[in-house]
């Protein structure tokens, strides 16, 4: 097992260094003027020169993303260049990540308290209302883009509920609509799972066995069904935290929440390259993250899957 | 020799339809069986015939479009063509009645230590608790023919082979401590010394433990080794019941005799194998007449016309086709049949 982690974790510094690379060249294509802003005005092409010299774009590509790696061991992403001029890029990142995660938490935790026994519920009463209810909730949020419904709940249930429209940290109240309206499709996403999970392993032969050893419905659904629908959750379920958290950038811009998302946002609009970079390098590490810990979960609920010899086999 | 044993279920009559889109199939058409206290009945038919059927509306799981329409299965003096709810069939389910299921490979939960899943049963039915529940399965364990029984105990299904899982399923059926053991294909997805082994196991613990045994197959070299008793289904309705040597060498029905000529063993080398011509009727209609009539060489005016009665042939034999009827033509069956039966009465009276 620790094994096998310590592989994963390699395997995933090499992917980072990749993801790097990439963006880091990416973002080095992008045109000059960029980096000047409002004052390529004022500057003479001299002045500007000398400018950009400083920021080290002058520097051979490889030389640059040598530095960046070097700098990156010592835990410093640089410095920001022209989203808040010469402050750490780990100090902006900081001073907003808290609030995506709080909100991300928020959003998973509501979903899967809400997502997880609908779907259990739905699979226990197939093709009863619920599940009709269940499935017609799921269509609905898949086949409407986000945009759309975010947008009519900002705007009328605000209106309806009496609620404020933007976030206020200091606020309670003003925490509920974001927090829904992130939730309302990772809710839908884990019913559906849990409900086509739990379908398939009723149809099971186990199941069938359980049935004639005189297993009555409800102990069948919880103590056999339940945890076989899991393993493929389980293997998800990380992965989905991770997106929710990171994946807030719509909601973050529609309440004015100063977190991750906006961040990046106005970082690619004013070019600044050492935040953009900070903030993939934060995405992707959460992401891969996500993955390790699902292959983890997953081995932990399965008993078939001994991790470390041969690799992980389902 | 079986006749004077007690019932111990039997069913009356029985009509099963399932509705399918609408339309209204009939899967078991009137059918009359008993099952005596101790034996071993082997319900033999083709793919479709409705043995599973059959026996899942004896354990009350038949899928939930279908349903009897009309009939009894009388178990100790109750009819579980009544039961409708779960708690009814849970006073019969695992404890009374127990089922051994096809495929080993799938039939156990692969989340659970089979100590686990057996002691489950335990439990429930024999109301044992921790100690002593455990103790019931380790016995078990060593009942189904596994040793090193503690070690075995803590593993997971994946850990072991074919034939050992099938042995853990019977542990599982008869760790009910049931009255009646339906074994449905026990054999099917084993190889042929690991099917040899499952169904001598069977034998002892229906000695020790005085199980009554069904068997639903289609293998008749399964049913040749095993059965003390033999019901040839076909399209729904039980054709020809008697004694496994009054089928095998003595048998009526024009079907029964296609079902033996189709055996390997029979044919000649050099022979193409013998094979029924046709296919069964199709259940979504009413069958008129006898349901084989049409595939049947041997078929007469009425086999088209009306169902055939039970005609008894001995104490133990009946078969449901005209050609018994005292006004029928005399038909021998086919000169291969003839040889195969003589050999088997010579072999019998020996």
């Amino acid at each position: 097992m620790l094994q096998y982690i310590g592989k994963r974790l390699l395997q995933s510094v090499l992917t980072l260094f990749i993801i790097i690379t990439i963006v880091f060249s990416l973002l080095r294509l992008m045109p000059e003027e960029g980096y000047l802003g409002a004052a390529a005005d004022k500057m003479s092409p001299a002045q500007q020169e000398i400018y950009l010299t400083n920021l080290g774009l002058r520097e051979p590509l490889l030389v640059q993303l040598g530095n960046f790696c070097m700098n990156l061991f010592q835990g410093d992403l640089g410095k920001s260049v022209t989203y808040r001029t010469d402050v750490p890029v780990t100090t902006i990142i900081a001073g907003k990540v808290t609030y995506s995660l709080l909100f991300g938490l928020g959003a998973v935790a509501l979903s899967l308290i809400v997502g997880v026994p609908l779907g259990i519920m739905m699979a226990y009463r197939k093709g009863r209302w619920l599940d009709r209810l269940g499935t017609g909730y799921i269509v609905f949020v898949v086949a409407v883009p986000a945009a759309v419904y975010y947008l009519v709940i900002q705007m009328y249930i605000t209106d309806l509920f009496q609620l404020p429209m933007l976030f206020d940290e200091y606020r309670p109240i003003t925490w509920i609509l974001p927090l829904t309206s992130m939730a309302l499709a990772p809710t839908a996403s884990y019913a559906m799972w849990m409900r086509r999970y739990m379908v398939d392993e009723l149809n099971k032969d186990y199941i069938k066995l359980a049935r004639a050893k005189g297993v009555k419905e409800r102990t069948l659904m919880f103590k056999h069904v339940l945890r076989n629908a899991f393993i493929p959750m389980a293997q998800y379920l990380p992965a989905t935290i991770l997106f929710t958290i990171t994946g807030s950038i719509y909601i973050e811009s529609l309440y004015s929440i100063p977190g991750m998302g906006g961040l990046l946002v106005d970082a690619i609009q004013r070019q600044d390259n050492t935040v953009v970079q900070g903030l993939v390098l934060v995405f992707s590490s959460l992401g891969i993250i996500g993955l390790i810990l699902g292959d983890i979960a997953m081995a932990l609920v399965d008993p078939r899957i001994k991790l470390g010899k041969g690799g992980g086999v389902r | 020799m079986t006749s004077k044993k007690p019932r111990i279920l039997f069913i009356q009559n029985l009509v099963i339809q399932f509705t399918l889109r609408g339309r209204v199939l009939t899967a078991i058409r009137d059918i009359s069986l008993d099952l005596y206290k101790g034996e071993s009945l082997a319900i033999v038919g083709e793919s479709g015939s409705g043995k599973s059927v059959l026996m899942k509306s004896i354990m009350g799981l038949l899928d939930k479009n279908g349903s009897i329409k009309q009939g009894r299965i009388i178990y100790q003096a109750q009819d579980l063509g009544q039961f409708t709810t779960e708690q009814e069939w849970l006073r019969v389910r695992g404890k009374e009645i127990a089922m051994v299921t096809q495929d080993p490979m799938t039939s156990l939960n692969p989340l659970k230590t089979i100590g686990k899943q057996i002691e489950e049963c335990v439990v429930l039915h024999q109301g044992l608790k921790g100690k002593e529940a455990y103790e019931e399965t380790l016995k078990l364990l060593k009942d189904v023919g596994i040793h090193d029984v503690k070690k075995r105990y803590k593993q997971y299904p994946h850990e072991f082979s074919g034939g050992m899982r099938q042995r853990i399923v019977i542990a599982i059926a008869i760790a009910c401590k049931p009255n009646i053991l339906i074994c449905d294909e026990p054999t099917t997805a084993l190889d042929v010394t690991i099917q040899a082994q499952i169904l001598q196991l069977l034998k002892n613990l229906q000695h020790k433990y005085g199980l009554t045994i069904v068997y639903i197959t289609h293998d008749l070299g399964v049913v040749a080794k095993v059965a003390d008793r033999i019901a040839v289904m076909y399209a729904g309705d039980v054709i020809e019941v008697g004694e496994t040597h009054e089928i095998f060498f003595n048998s009526k029905h024009p079907y029964t005799w296609a079902l033996i000529s189709s055996l390997p063993q029979l044919g000649s080398k050099g022979e193409q194998l013998y094979s029924i011509k046709g296919t069964p009727p199709n259940l979504f209609q009413e069958i008129k007449g006898d349901a084989f009539a049409p595939r049947n060489q041997y078929a007469l005016k009425i086999d088209f016309l009306e169902r055939p009665p039970f005609f008894q042939v001995s104490d133990t034999h009946y078969a449901r086709t005209w050609l018994l009827d005292p006004l029928a033509p005399k038909v021998e069956p086919p000169a291969a049949l003839q040889a195969f039966f003589a050999e088997g009465r010579q072999y019998a009276s020996d």
